[in-house]
């Protein structure tokens, strides 16, 4: 039971996250926070920082300015305590090739230090959610990008991690997983204490499943907030989150633009 | 659309190939946090710079093979006990040459093969409107490419220094023999990595299937073994040639001549000194033509293979995988650093280049303690190979150290996101390095101790270098590391950061070298005080090195 007198830690907070590759910047000066209870959606075009937002998040790019706190916990200077809490879910299913799932699992929950019997118990219940039987022992080479990526979601799930951080997570996955995967994020945090990241640029997704959203573009968050508030913000109530997020990164004119002069060639 | 098309392809692609083997992006690693816009140049520079490294060790090697041609009376006088005519000594040292640069080129293949198939550049070509012809030859070409500064040595260097050394009928003789060569490690290449992506890559997990992975493994690194083993049995090889043919023309020289590359190797002192030159039998020159003969034509057979052969094997999907659980559901969990050295077990026993580095030393260790079986070798000498065995064992588990740290290029970002502390996947590695180490010297162990029966010197000399095997790779693996966290590239292969890979062993190697001084300063290993003085010195770099180093990385 949640003690209502403890205030719940903030599962991931941004203070003026700043990255850059080479110099030119991919993130600017972006604050946020995925709050306890919560599915947030970071949306945005592609190249928009999505992705290297979350890289800082997962301690595998370093922020030139700002930064991230996972539970109150800096990723720079505490990286293994940061990742011990995260699920991570990256947006290339870039694994071990040579492993099978059943490697990978048993090597990822060995160095998570996770207890033998109740990690077993887990990893078999989710390879029969998202039905991996038969794919279990064959080499992760072999398998298909849908498959792969539900390994990596079952890798993520496995240590039930306060804060899960996904990058375009149901990219490849057949209807039902994506069903599935969604049910699993809206459970996972209904006990009001873990946080979702969730990066995509499906809006009907985002829309259904998250909490707030922020869009970023060029770097810099445009706009955040529920889809209600959103909808105040561009003054219209029944817009989709689709309008919104080409108003606030004044796209819409753009893509008129182009379809226009597409049709004159 | 022809070669000059074919040409423009290979060259994109091989662009490519640079990129990744270099920066390992399809891998899962990352864009380094640097300049970025010169990264494609940087690629291709450095894996020219591998290559030429590459060239460069073959053209030391037929350098000094046409020193050793050339005052081949002096060298036999100086270095042989026994007699061995100049001609069949020159026969031999041209058979070791052409058998290295075979074996050579065959490692640089094994090398960089699973880069080409896993970097997917030629499936991409597939997918552009170009025609069958066409896309094979891109293909061959993105495969020569590969070797093409060291296959241009051996082909154009080798003639050149054999002429200088025997003249130029020589040189020109030895030229079936280099072309053969190339031809044959390349093709040996492809149907060992055929083969590799067949049995091996798609293999699947389950106590029967690992097994029957390493013997395939080990069959294959029993060939490249010999790049290795050559060397270390090259006394034993000249022993037998002299006698062969000590006493004359023999028979069975003849049927020796029957086996690659001795036929081809024998044109050149044939071409230098005519047909009475070796001492051959009564159907020996006919031997030396039609064994070499067979040998051209098998190479204008596998170059036609070839040509069609790149194509398939980049785009062959893997094999061997069934569907359905091998065992049941569950997972074994170990500790980090035991995960670490499972992990890279696992990885190796599905990548030959991995396998390879693995099963050299222990290879090394059984055949140098099987050689202490040849007859005439006294019970000193082979006590003596046996220390000189688990002395080899040691320094090429210490000199393969760096290379384990590869392992870590494979989905390094996703690795990198795990809890994994840098001083447990140091421990890993080093865990790895011990167990080889152990493994090799438990082999001459068992293999002295059936022979001589005296295992305890045996035992305290393993156990005395165990202490200064771990510092070594200690030091090499956290300099390793912290480079790679630095410069936020992991990559160390043999195109990818060998330069870095040879310079960070060199402090590893003098480390494990030093209790071996130790020990000859001090008398020997039939001293105990001197065993005495060996184990101090390795506990004492334990003692220093591991500090130092684990401390430095993060816990």
């Amino acid at each position: 039971m949640t003690d209502p007198a403890v205030p719940t830690p903030v599962p991931l907070r941004l203070e003026g996250l700043t990255v850059a590759y080479g110099g030119r910047p991919a993130v600017q000066e972006l604050s946020l926070e995925v709050r306890p209870g919560e599915i947030y959606g970071l949306l945005g075009s592609n190249g928009a920082g999505k992705s290297s937002t979350i890289k800082a998040v997962v301690g595998l790019v370093r922020p030139v300015a700002g930064r991230v706190l996972v539970f109150g916990h800096d990723p720079v200077i505490e990286g293994v305590r940061t990742k011990a809490g995260i699920g991570y879910v990256p947006e290339t299913s870039l694994l071990y090739e040579s492993l099978t799932p059943r490697e990978f699992l048993e090597f990822v929950a060995s160095v998570r230090h996770l207890p033998s019997g109740p990690t077993g118990e887990r990893g078999r219940a989710l390879v029969a959610a998202f039905r991996l039987e038969e794919e279990y022992d064959q080499p992760i080479a072999t398998l298909s990008n849908g498959t792969r990526q539900k390994v990596l979601l079952v890798a993520a799930l496995l240590h039930q991690p306060p804060l899960l951080v996904l990058d375009e997570p149901l990219n490849h996955l057949d209807p039902r997983a994506v069903r599935l995967t969604k049910d699993l994020l809206t459970r996972y945090v209904a006990d009001g204490r873990r946080g979702v990241l969730f990066s995509t640029h499906t809006m009907e997704v985002a829309e259904r499943l998250c909490t707030r959203v922020g869009i970023l573009d060029h770097g810099l968050l445009r706009g955040e907030g529920s889809l209600a508030s959103l909808r105040e913000r561009v003054a219209r109530g029944d817009a989709t989150l689709e309008e919104i997020f080409l108003g606030l990164t004044e796209e819409a004119g753009e893509v008129r633009a182009a379809v226009a002069s597409l049709e004159r060639v | 659309m022809g070669w000059r098309e074919a040409l423009r392809l290979s060259d994109t692609a091989f662009t490519e190939l640079s990129l990744q083997a270099i920066y390992a992006f399809r891998q899962g690693n990352l864009l380094p946090s640097g300049a970025t816009a010169d990264l494609v140049p940087k690629a291709r520079r450095r894996v020219l710079q591998s290559k030429v490294m590459v060239a460069g060790l073959l053209s030391l090697l037929t350098l000094g093979v046409a020193f050793i041609l050339r005052d081949s009376s002096l060298v036999i006088a100086r270095a042989f006990p026994y007699y061995i005519s100049p001609a069949v000594f020159d026969t031999g040292v041209l058979t070791a040459l052409l058998g290295l640069d075979l074996a050579f080129l065959w490692w640089t293949g094994l090398q960089v093969l699973p880069t080409l198939l896993s970097s997917t550049v030629l499936p991409v070509l597939e997918t552009l409107p170009v025609d069958d012809r066409t896309l094979r030859r891109a293909a061959a070409l993105v495969y020569v490419r590969l070797f093409d500064l060291p296959a241009l040595v051996v082909l154009v260097l080798t003639p050149v220094l054999v002429a200088a050394a025997l003249g130029v009928r020589a040189g020109l003789a030895v030229l079936p023999g280099v072309v053969v060569a190339v031809t044959f490690a390349l093709a040996l290449s492809l149907i060992t990595a055929r083969f590799f992506v067949r049995r091996v890559q798609g293999s699947r997990s389950g106590g029967g299937s690992t097994v029957l992975r390493w013997s395939y493994l080990v069959l294959w690194v029993i060939p490249a073994f010999g790049m290795f083993g050559f060397v270390t049995l090259a006394p034993a090889f000249f022993n037998e040639l002299a006698h062969l043919t000590d006493s004359g023309p023999s028979g069975l020289f003849d049927l020796v001549l029957l086996v690659f590359p001795f036929p081809l190797a024998s044109l050149p002192p044939l071409a230098a000194g005519g047909t009475g030159a070796l001492p051959l039998g009564v159907a020996g020159l006919e031997t030396v033509v039609a064994a070499s003969g067979v040998y051209v034509v098998l190479t204008v057979a596998c170059l036609s293979w070839m040509g069609g052969a790149v194509r398939r094997v980049g785009q062959a999907p893997l094999g061997g995988a069934g569907p359905g659980p091998t065992s049941p559901f569950g997972l074994r969990l170990t500790g980090p650093v035991r995960s670490v050295l499972v992990k890279d077990l696992r990885i190796a026993s599905r990548n030959p280049g991995y396998a390879f580095l693995i099963l050299l030393p222990i290879l090394d260790a059984l055949a140098l303690g099987l050689l202490s079986y040849a007859p005439g070798s006294s019970t000193r000498g082979a006590d003596a190979l046996g220390l000189g065995a688990v002395t080899s064992a040691a320094l090429l588990a210490t000199f393969f150290g760096p290379a384990f740290f590869a392992i870590e290029v494979l989905a390094y970002s996703y690795g990198r996101t795990l809890p994994l502390p840098d001083r447990s996947l140091v421990l890993g590695k080093v865990a790895l390095v011990v167990a080889i180490y152990l493994v090799s010297a438990g082999i001459v162990l068992g293999l002295v101790d059936l022979r001589l029966r005296t295992p305890l010197v045996f035992l305290a000399f393993i156990l005395a270098e165990l202490p200064a095997v771990a510092a070594a790779s200690v030091i090499e693996l956290g300099l390793v590391l912290r480079r790679a966290r630095r410069k936020g590239l992991p990559v160390v292969n043999l195109y990818a950061g060998s330069w870095t890979a040879i310079l960070i062993a060199v402090p590893g190697l003098f480390v494990a070298l030093m209790p071996l001084v130790a020990l000859s300063l001090a008398g020997g290993s039939s001293s105990t005080f001197a065993l005495e003085v060996m184990a101090l010195v390795s506990v004492a770099e334990l003692g220093l090195a591991a500090p130092v180093l684990l401390g430095g990385v993060s816990s």
